[in-house]
């Protein structure tokens, strides 16, 4: 029986990644947090010393910050942070080959379709398993023409020069008390660099794995599109279900050059057990254009809102957000856009269901600075609930200091309507297939930018949780 | 009851669901396969009433009565069921599904219809699609449109008869269809209803209206009057005929001057 | 207890200008009251000082420095006057804002912190309608004051400039409209300050019973002063079963004033419950305006406009709060903001999750006519029931250059042009409420701030 459907079979209509891998990793930290556990994660990472004082420093930092009190219920959090493990070495060398990882491992991502599709359509992959990335590689044709694309372990090693031009320049240690904790104990995620002029016509993909319980798993990338050049990169996020809480808090930060275009596309499908507290962040200089497509259909509990610092003259933002509460789900999640030069223009379309106890929340920031002359914006929020218990929350925040900005914010809030439902139902449909068809129908314009595989698997999830919504 | 009976509805009583108004008193109707049934009355005499508890919508309460359809107890059944077994609503007000494309909207359907574990093949559904959309000289691109989204009151109604071509009911409730119509977008709706009627001579259809007007176009078997929720009339074409020089006025006083005596 | 407040009224100072606004600013205004009274001001002063004061720290004051734009310590309560209920003796600009009105269901003025004058049809009277000051009214009408004042609407807790009002409130007015009880004309208030460094607290209540109807309207004036004041008003406005209830306050307080008014409305089965607050003047402006539906079939129109230049800056801090079934709100809230001035929308629309079939909709939209002015709008939902239909908009733009060039095309200087565009995008406000007088005294005060502006 192939892998895939072995996974089908291991769990039908729930939630389709819980399953275990038994391994037993060459090395981890102690549970929770300390000076030293930062030491043993800079010592096994063989860093210069510079990177040691960063991280201490971040670590000051992340004690000294509150925790946020807006946003999910992050209540439980302090004693999750306590009890998890920060650093989970799963094996000795990151490979360039499936054949050489651990078996163990390689089955696992065997059965979340990772090989297959790197062959069919990805220039190059990244897979990481608990604290370190296992495997990466990158296309021959993409390698010759200059393209990094590496662990971020590897970036550092390999090309300290732009590595440390751009470290943390897009987002310092003291933006937020969890980019402070990634600053402190970061371990895996990438390194890309697309030289001036290329345009990488297929996606890179990372993959992030968690595989053990009570597991803090804190990458960090760093993706430099050079001037002219062009790239898409895809991250997919899972992990088993336990009962206990995991913590996931990535830094993401991006520098896209001038005239250069970049799409960093995010399917966070965590398993309900999880905190997802990530910071994402672009800088877009002269005429470039970021564009993220975030969809979290996970986690416990998530907060993230991808920004777009537009810098240069003409520059432009796009984040298109899909989220999806069920029950026990909250996720807080929006966008940020901030124009800090002339004639840039940006636009938030963003777009939750929220169903059972499920509560979403849009969260936004679109901020005009004086001078940043005739710079356009453009938020649209829609909201669909999809029974009494849900809830659903807006908080735009709109910060104009320029007369020639034009900007504009909508939302609004629905419910799947008894006239729709019977209207279908007239036609054949039961309510569950009617619902399901609706639901489809209101995340379609969001959908139809992802690739045709994730699309598919989109709307099989949103199936998947629509069954035994009715009644 | 007639053998060839596909719709028999006996002592008919409904309300609306969230009042006790008795919309339809004591209804009797009944409709054979091929037959074409006009039902006329003024406004708030339950016309549309009959037609969305026929179809079950939720808002519409039967009190009494029964209504068989091919047999079975319509009452019992659930919309989606009450469509799968051959049942068909155009609707007076279409309504909007943004984002799901009629194409889409119509294979669901047609899937909805098959066993569990039956799959629709997509080529077949495609074919099918094309010709009825040819058929009612419809450009291909329409069904790629989201449903009713955006749509003129002519595209909602046109839409209603492509669904109606693709489902193929055994028997049609067409609610107001004339409503809100102009003249030319009337003829292709009714040429539409028409061509389809010479594919499926069985074809029923119970055409709900206002107006005499539609029924230039498509012709009725029986026409009948229906004032304060019952039939108080029923006759051959010359009903309409008759209605359309008097008015409606004219029943209510004949039926003043009967309560009278 | 009684012989704590007893104790402490007999050791009140009773002079005026006891230079700081402290402690026994209540007692000296409790002297006399009676003892209930006594006791919520000190409980209400007992809140003041356990509230911390607000910073921008805070979500709620975000944008607004208070401790910047006021040092309320160094201000001082005047003293409760009898001003003679004589005319002549107001100031002249007092009376051309009240010649103005047109016919009144009755008139009340405001000097100071102190009613002066009022004045209520005798026909409206013999039905048992009252307009009076709020400490007439205190003797008056005990029961409905023990009530209703400063207990469900805007109690201290609310916050901490609320709290210092329901402690040192030194007059008011008091609105009682019995049921079934229509007033063909508006209710007028008009008020004066005139004194620097000093905090007027006043508060308004407002009760209309089952199916009355009154519309009232509170005009707040003063000139430029050379430094600070307060002006902080409480208002509590309370419609019940099917009542129809229209409040308009229009702000025109000179500079150098901070205006503070803190609104909570609220409206029970079947009642319509609008509110319009119209903010020209005054350096500075906060006013927070909490609409609750509280009956099924409850409805508030809220609408908002303002107009700043110079240094103005306003912070208008709404809520919508959706509490039971088939409630209906729509707010819309507009302005324009010239030289350096600065405007702060804060809105939310709060659904709870028995409130179904709710429609709420909120809508704020800002026309920056200088390179320098600012506009911060934050629009904000918190849905919780299923049934609902809610939408909300926001939008920052500049003067539509088409329009100002079609109407250039016609023959207007741009200056025209752009008055024309700014009074059609502020009226669109006012000709949702349309209520006699008040459109043409508030487009005449846009006009003559637009003239005195750079837009001349």
């Amino acid at each position: 029986m192939p892998n895939n459907e072995l996974v089908e079979v291991l769990d039908l209509d729930q939630y389709k990644y819980d399953f275990r891998t038994d391994d037993k990793p060459v090395f981890r930290t102690e549970p929770g947090l300390s000076e030293d556990v930062v030491h043993a994660i800079s010592a096994h990472k063989e860093e210069p010393e510079w990177m040691l004082e960063f991280r201490l420093k971040a670590y000051q930092l992340y004690l000294r910050k509150p925790m946020p009190t807006w946003g999910a219920d992050l209540s439980d959090l302090e004693n999750v942070l306590d009890q998890i493990y920060y650093y989970v070495r799963p094996q000795d060398r990151m490979k360039n080959s499936w054949e050489d990882v651990p078996d163990n491992i390689k089955t696992t991502f065997d059965k979340l379709g990772i090989p297959e599709a790197e062959q069919k359509v990805l220039a190059g992959v990244g897979a990481q398993y608990e604290s370190e990335m296992v495997y990466h590689s990158l296309k021959k044709e993409w390698d010759e023409q200059g393209v990094i694309f590496d662990s971020i372990e590897d970036g550092l090693k390999n090309h300290p020069d732009i590595f440390r031009k751009y470290f943390a320049s897009v987002i310092p240690p003291a933006d937020n008390k969890f980019a402070a904790l990634n600053s402190a104990v970061w371990s895996g995620g990438s390194f890309v660099y697309v030289p001036p002029g290329v345009h990488l016509d297929t996606p890179l993909q990372a993959y992030f794995r968690v595989n053990q319980e009570r597991m803090g798993q804190f990458e960090r990338t760093l993706i430099i599109i050079d001037e002219g050049a062009q790239a898409h990169y895809i991250e997919g996020c899972t992990a088993p279900v336990y009962s206990t809480e995991s913590f996931h808090s990535g830094v993401i930060e991006i520098v896209v050059a001038k005239n250069a275009r970049f799409r960093y596309t995010t399917i966070q499908n965590w398993s309900n057990n999880m905190y997802n507290l990530v910071t994402q962040r672009a800088l877009v200089n002269e005429r470039g254009t970021m564009e993220w497509l975030d969809g979290n259909l996970g986690s416990k509990a998530t907060m993230k809102y991808p920004s777009c610092y537009l810098v240069g003259e003409e520059a432009h933002g796009s984040i298109l957000s899909i989220a999806y509460a069920g029950d026990g789900q909250h996720q807080d999640t929006g966008g940020k856009v901030v124009h800090a030069a002339s004639h840039t223009t940006s636009s938030i379309v963003s777009k939750s269901i929220s169903k059972g106890t499920g509560r979403s929340s849009y969260r936004g920031l679109c901020k005009v600075y004086e001078g940043s002359t005739s710079a356009r914006s453009n938020v649209e929020c829609d909201a669909l609930l999809i029974n009494d218990t849900a809830r659903t929350d807006t908080y735009p925040y709109i910060e104009i200091e320029e007369q020639s900005a034009n900007v504009g914010h909508e939302a609004t809030v629905s419910k799947i309507g008894d006239e729709q439902l019977f209207y279908l139902m007239s036609r054949g449909m039961s309510e569950e297939e009617a619902m399901a068809l609706i639901v489809r129908g209101f995340i379609e314009p969001i959908a139809k930018q992802l690739p045709l595989e994730y699309a598919v698997e989109l709307n099989r999830l949103i199936e998947i949780e629509m069954e035994g919504s009715v009644g | 009851m007639s053998d060839d009976a596909i719709l028999t509805i006996e002592a008919l009583k409904a309300d609306v669901a969230a009042e006790e108004l008795g919309i339809l008193k004591a209804l009797d109707l009944q409709v054979c396969k091929g037959e074409v049934h006009a039902i006329m009355g003024p406004n708030g005499s339950g016309k549309s009433t009959l037609a969305k508890v026929l179809m079950g919508h939720p808002g519409y309460r039967p009190t009494s009565g029964r209504a068989l359809f091919d047999g079975s107890d319509l009452l019992a059944m659930e919309p989606h069921d009450r469509a799968r077994a051959g049942m068909f609503l155009a609707f007076q007000y279409p309504v909007e599904v943004p984002g799901v494309s009629i194409a889409n909207f119509l294979r669901t359907s047609m899937q909805s219809r098959l066993k569990e574990g039956d799959d629709l093949d997509l080529f077949d559904f495609q074919d099918l699609l094309l010709d009825r959309m040819k058929l009612l000289e419809m450009e291909p691109s329409f069904a790629e449109r989201s449903v009713n989204d955006g749509f003129s009151g002519g595209e909602k109604k046109r839409n209603e008869i492509l669904q109606m071509a693709v489902l193929k009911p055994k028997l049609v409730l067409m609610d107001e269809t004339d409503s809100g119509l102009d003249i030319d977008a009337l003829k292709v709706v009714a040429s539409g209803v028409n061509t389809l009627r010479q594919e499926d001579p069985d074809m029923a259809i119970v055409l709900i209206t206002h107006y005499q007007r539609i029924l230039d176009y498509i012709t009725p078997d029986v026409v009948h009057v229906m004032v304060d929720g019952r039939i108080v009339r029923s006759g051959g074409p010359e009903v309409a005929l008759w209605l359309e020089e008097e008015g409606y006025a004219s029943w209510r006083e004949a039926e003043e001057q009967a309560a009278a005596i | 207890m009684a012989e704590a407040v007893a104790d402490r009224l007999r050791r009140a100072e009773h002079e005026f200008g006891t230079g700081d606004l402290n402690g026994l600013d209540v007692a000296r205004l409790g002297e006399g009251e009676p003892e209930w009274l006594a006791r919520r001001r000190l409980h209400a002063w007992k809140v003041y000082e356990t509230t911390p004061m607000p910073t921008e720290r805070m979500e709620e004051w975000r944008y607004t420095d208070l401790a910047q734009r006021l040092s309320i310590d160094q201000l001082d309560v005047p003293s409760i006057v009898t001003l003679r209920d004589d005319p002549d003796t107001w100031p002249q600009s007092l009376k051309r804002a009240m010649g103005d009105d047109p016919e009144t269901s009755g008139h009340l003025v405001l000097l100071g912190g102190s009613v002066v004058y009022t004045d209520i049809q005798p026909s409206l009277a013999s039905q048992g309608v009252v307009l009076t000051s709020l400490r007439k009214a205190v003797e008056e009408h005990p029961e409905l004051l023990k009530e209703h004042l400063a207990t469900q609407a805007v109690p201290p807790e609310e916050g901490k400039l609320q709290a210092l009002n329901a402690a040192l409130w030194t007059d008011g007015i008091f609105l009682y409209v019995p049921r079934g009880v229509r007033l063909e004309n508006p209710v007028r208030v008009t008020r004066w300050v005139s004194r620097a460094d000093a905090a007027y607290f006043t508060r308004t209540l407002i009760i209309a019973e089952d199916t009355s109807q009154v519309s009232y309207v509170d005009e707040v004036l003063s000139e430029d002063l050379d430094s600070h004041a307060l002006t902080s008003t409480s208002v509590e406005v309370i419609a019940r079963d099917s009542a129809q209830v229209q409040y308009v306050a229009v702000q025109q307080l000179g500079r150098g004033v901070f205006y503070q008014s803190a609104q909570r409305t609220l409206a029970d089965r079947d009642s319509t419950l609008d509110t319009l607050n119209v903010s020209l003047g005054a350096t500075t402006t906060r006013v927070d305006l909490n609409a609750r539906l509280l009956g099924p079939g409850a409805s508030s129109n809220m609408l908002g406009l303002y107009f700043g230049d110079g240094d103005q800056h306003f912070d208008h801090n709404t809520s919508q709060d959706h509490l039971a079934p088939a409630t209906h709100s729509d707010l819309l809230y507009k302005g324009a903001l010239d030289g350096t001035s600065r405007s702060v929308f804060r809105g939310i629309i709060r659904v709870a999750e028995k409130a179904q079939q709710t429609d709420a909709y909120q809508t704020n939209r800002n026309l920056l006519l200088s390179g320098d002015a600012r506009a911060d709008s934050l629009p904000k939902l918190e849905i919780e029931a299923d049934d609902v239909k809610c939408s909300h908009g926001a939008s920052v733009g500049e003067l539509d250059e088409e329009a100002i060039f079609y109407l250039m095309s016609r023959g207007l200087s741009r200056n025209q042009a752009e008055r024309l565009v700014v009074l059609g995008f502020l009226g669109e406000v006012l000709q949702r409420l349309p209520l006699g007088g008040v459109g043409e005294k508030v487009t005449r005060a846009i006009e003559g701030k637009l003239r005195t502006g750079a837009h001349a």
